[in-house]
């Protein structure tokens, strides 16, 4: 098998929070491969970090302490690249108990390393799409003129009409209407929809080898939505792009996902084949998954307006983090046999069958990990 | 049947733009008629949704019923007191009976107060209770919206999400309010947060007869929550009836797609119970192009001709176009009301 395009190795993404004097660790381990061709789908609610692993990857991390660990590799061109090439000899964690005590960082040299390890990956090799594409958007220029300085920058196509030509043939691809009009428009001139295509088609032009999709349609009314989310499904089989897609949309990863990653608290506690994590049939389930997927109405629910199973409690803060399972404090089936495991001890990400693994100490595969 | 808490007639609101030297030198500008032309009512004890894109003027409905901003024309008549032209001082009293759940979890949460200081000052509003009394209503609040009593001394920026908007109940309950517009009250929250507080809401509903206008574009919570839809489009109500009446018999080709935009990126449970739906609204053709919705050229005749996949299968009808026959809502049935000439 080929190596994934991109692997991700017990990332570590940490800020701190002058309010609380406390470190909030944001990613806090987190390992993902996405292979190529494939779009892996990162699904989790606010703060699961699940944004910050985007931007960890694309190098967007300013705020501090910030990366402070792990590896990101990315095979391309027949090149492996380290994107956190030497993180080690500008962050030291100090660790006491499993905790974090202190993180010492020279964030400014590792920012300005960084730079020189992005050099050429981000935007052309890696390029991403925002939530809110309004505000990624230049407003004192043209949708057409930031469209062609992508393509000058970073493909073979040089020459101001040849660029242009191509710019008018990516807006074509992402089904705006006469591009040719378009071209001129400024970002406020048109639609929010229109926005988001605009910037599929600017990420696109690069050419890159890995897109990163960062809540592609939140944000859009629900029609705009569906339309994005068909656009997105029609690109990946027209181009066989290599996508990293966050959502906290269920139905978006569902729809889009070839692999999904579901995060809660810092960590992945699934992740399998789209129909093993997140399909109607699945049977093994980490509980988390089974309470996101419950809180969604079903027909059923609707039906018999019945009452929605929450999930009681609050979004795990990562600042305190427990001891034992992450999700332990909401955990709906903890049983007596595994009771002192979840409270005590993380459990490991153990596989349960192949290519698909669970965190949770109800499935035994986990044990033996 | 009880009666209606809150009936709506003919409501318009038409905001004026003033864009351009032309305009400024005239000083008259461009009528954008945000809602233009509409009536339902709302009993006690009831939930009426009201669904549509952004821009198709549910908010201005929202706040218009309750005299946040004035309508330019039509009548508001809440519990048989047509309050459509009263002034502030006469609307005061009133107000404590007829609140709004804003969208953002922020609105109305003083950052500088305390979570006790700003349920105090909610109710201390509208009348002077003694503090022991203050005391056992907060602590009646806090009940009511399942709030540990430690939070009261945190102030908004402390709360996670879920807890601002318990919070935000808890302040638009202090008053004893019979109706309540929520304007998407779930749509800044966490997937698991949002079952907790569309639960909240409703046992609110059962405890205090409470009557909700439920604004929101998240058409499954729509669904569950109301017993009536109403769908706007362009500021005007295109469909009304029972919610699962619209969801699964649309008979609007602009309902039929709203709810077929949600099937297509729904997971396969929920697309297969929409299914109905999204096949009817498909029609002949496969998937309907969906133009631009434009306040600024409004069509003449039906609004949503120029998206319309019915009026491409029917050969363009120069009816949907005549600018004398805008097609009206007409009961279809069980108080299932449409306005489309095919309907």
């Amino acid at each position: 098998m080929d190596a994934p395009l991109l692997a991700i190795e017990n990332l570590r993404t940490y800020f701190y929070s002058r309010a609380k004097r406390a470190f909030i660790r944001s990613v806090d381990g987190v390992s993902l491969g996405v292979a190529r061709g494939e779009t892996l789908g990162i699904v989790g609610e606010s703060g699961s970090g699940k944004s910050v692993t985007a931007l960890s990857a694309a190098g967007l991390v300013t705020a501090g302490p910030g990366v402070i660990g792990g590896r990101i590799d990315l095979h391309s061109n027949g090149a492996r690249r380290n994107l956190l090439d030497g993180l080690e000899n500008y962050a030291r964690a100090t660790e006491q108990d499993g905790r974090v005590m202190a993180v010492e960082k020279d964030e400014r040299g590792w920012l300005k390393h960084s730079e020189t390890l992005m050099a050429g990956v981000r935007g052309k090799e890696i390029a991403m799409i925002f939530q809110n594409p309004r505000s990624a958007l230049n407003p004192y220029s043209t949708i057409g003129k930031q469209l062609v300085e992508t393509i000058r920058l970073h493909t073979s196509f040089k020459g101001e009409s040849e660029a242009k030509e191509r710019a008018i043939h990516w807006l074509e691809r992402v089904r705006i209407d006469s591009p040719r009009l378009r071209f001129d428009n400024f970002p406020f001139g048109m639609s929010g929809g229109m926005c988001q295509r605009a910037m599929i088609a600017m990420a696109l032009s690069a050419e890159p080898s890995l897109l990163i999709a960062d809540e592609p349609t939140t944000g859009l009314d629900a029609t705009i939505q569906s339309r994005i989310v068909d656009l997105l499904a029609q690109l990946k089989t027209e181009t066989g792009i290599t996508t990293l897609l966050i959502s906290h949309d269920i139905s978006v990863i569902q729809r889009l996902s070839d692999r999904i990653a579901v995060m809660y608290g810092g960590t992945v506690v699934e992740t399998g084949r789209a129909a093993e994590v997140l399909g109607p049939q699945a049977q093994v389930r980490h509980p988390y998954t089974a309470a996101l997927l419950a809180s969604v109405p079903s027909a059923e629910t609707i039906r018999r307006k019945s009452y929605l199973q929450a999930i009681e409690g609050e979004v795990l803060d990562t600042i305190e983090v427990p001891r034992g399972c992450r999700f332990y404090g909401r955990c709906n089936r903890v049983t007596e046999a595994i009771r002192e495991n979840c409270a005590g001890l993380e459990p490991p990400l153990g596989e349960v069958a192949p290519g698909h693994k669970v965190r949770c100490w109800l499935y035994p595969a986990a044990g033996k990990a | 049947m009880s009666r209606p808490i809150l009936e709506v007639t003919d409501l318009r609101k038409h905001y004026s733009q003033r864009r351009g030297l032309a305009s400024m030198l005239t000083g008259q500008g461009r009528v954008i008629p945000a809602v233009d032309g509409v009536s339902f009512y709302l009993r006690e004890n009831e939930t009426v949704g009201l669904v549509g894109e952004s821009g198709c003027g549910k908010t201005t409905i929202g706040r218009t019923v309750l005299r946040l901003s004035d309508p330019s024309s039509g009548r508001i008549v809440f519990d048989g007191r047509d309050i459509t032209t009263l002034s502030r001082a006469e609307l005061r009293p009133l107000r404590r009976e007829m609140q709004m759940i804003f969208q953002d979890l922020d609105a109305g949460l003083n950052p500088k107060m305390r979570v006790r200081d700003i349920l105090r000052e909610a109710l201390t509003v509208h009348e002077r209770p003694s503090d022991a009394e203050i005391a056992s209503r907060i602590r009646e609040l806090l009940e009511q919206v399942s709030l540990k009593d430690s939070k009261l001394a945190n102030f908004p920026s402390e709360l996670s999400g879920g807890e601002k908007r318990r919070v935000g109940i808890a302040r638009v309950l202090a008053v004893r309010p019979r109706l309540i517009v929520a304007d998407e009250p779930t749509s800044a929250l966490d997937i698991s947060i949002q079952a907790q507080v569309v639960n909240l809401l409703r046992d609110l509903q059962k405890d205090l007869g409470l009557a909700y206008l439920f604004i929101s574009h998240d058409l499954p919570i729509v669904e569950l929550v109301s017993q009536k839809v109403a769908v706007m489009y362009l500021g005007r109500i295109v469909e009304m009836g029972l919610a699962e009446n619209i969801a699964h018999q649309p008979r609007h080709p602009y309902t039929g797609i709203l709810w077929s935009s949600l099937a297509d990126k729904q997971s396969t449970e929920v697309s297969a119970y929409h299914d109905g739906a999204a096949r009817a609204a498909r029609g002949a053709a496969e998937r309907p192009t969906w133009g631009v919705f434009d306040f600024e050229q409004p069509a003449s005749g039906c609004r949503f001709a120029p998206r319309c996949p019915l009026y491409k299968d029917k050969g363009r009808p120069a009816v949907c176009t005549d600018p004398a026959s805008e097609p009206q809502l007409r009961d279809v049935g069980h108080g299932h009301v449409v306005a489309c000439h095919f309907a």
